[in-house]
């Protein structure tokens, strides 16, 4: 039904995080910082590169084992310490351009991050989209106990 | 904490290996049949213009993911659907969510014993222009 180039879909993930907006701001753009919780696990490893202003690009590298996960952008907006906007491509977007935007909000108990991931593939990746229509009849056929 | 994390990861791992899994038409074919009920190994092949092994290997992918179980009695294997994993992999929008989820909550970690060692501040000014 969504042809390649549709808006796509919307994701929203909401967290406060008990430390300033300044700070929370800042380790999103710290590539010493990045590295440290943009990982998958604490047994595994990941490296950051920013080029931290509108136009510049960052790449980050999650290491899993002998598996490498490249994600990289380019910085849309940066208005410390409120906002951030940046696009989003992995192997997870199947390659193609999302987009982020962070909000960050001063709470009594810290800061609240809403964050915003728009123009996910609709439906699934683009390459398992087909298979996606056929997998979804089969579950409207099926009983629906679960099992 | 820790084990969170991993949990959240075992259940990414999984989601690819159901994305993975149906990704291909065989497969997906094959699922279509076992959505009709149990069906043995060599019926199944029969419905196939590929060898016998050829879709044993499709099998073996699909009981990886989770997709399908097999019984052995005597010497015939039956094959059976077990489609929670697709029912997981179909609210697609989990995967990202979870991605981002695990994240925040490494976020948090971080920045909370940041704080709790407060020798950290150092870090700001290094930012690499690569």
């Amino acid at each position: 039904m969504n042809a390649a180039g549709d808006p796509g879909e919307t994701l929203v993930v909401r967290r406060v995080i008990p430390a300033p907006r300044e700070r929370v701001f800042r380790a999103w753009l710290d590539p010493a910082s990045l590295s440290q919780w943009m990982r998958p696990g604490r047994a595994t490893d990941a490296t950051a590169e920013v080029d931290a202003r509108v136009g510049g690009r960052f790449r980050i590298v999650m290491i899993e084992g002998p598996k490498k996960y490249e994600h990289t952008g380019e910085y849309l907006a940066i208005e410390p310490p409120k906002r951030l906007e940046f696009t989003w491509i992995s192997q997870a977007t199947d390659h193609r351009p999302t987009v982020v935007t962070i909000e960050f909000l001063e709470r009594d108990r810290g800061t609240e991050l809403v964050l915003t991931h728009r123009r996910l593939p609709a439906k699934q990746l683009e390459s398992h989209r087909r298979g996606w229509t056929d997998i979804l009849q089969l579950l409207e056929q099926l009983p629906g106990a679960p099992g | 904490m820790v084990e969170r994390l991993s949990s959240n990861r075992a259940r990414t791992r999984r989601l690819d290996r159901v994305y993975g899994a149906i990704a291909d038409p065989t497969r997906r074919a094959i699922l279509s049949i076992l959505a009709g009920g149990e069906v043995n190994v060599g019926t199944l092949a029969g419905r196939f213009p590929i060898s016998f092994n050829g879709v044993s290997k499709h099998v073996k992918v699909l009981e990886q993911a989770g997709l399908v179980r097999r019984r052995i009695r005597g010497r015939e294997h039956w094959l059976k659907l077990r489609p929670t994993p697709l029912r997981d992999a179909s609210r697609w929008l989990e995967h990202y969510r979870e991605f981002w989820d695990t994240r925040l909550e490494a976020l948090e970690d971080f920045l909370v014993n940041e704080s709790n060692t407060g020798q950290r501040r150092g870090d700001r000014g290094r930012r690499s222009s690569k």
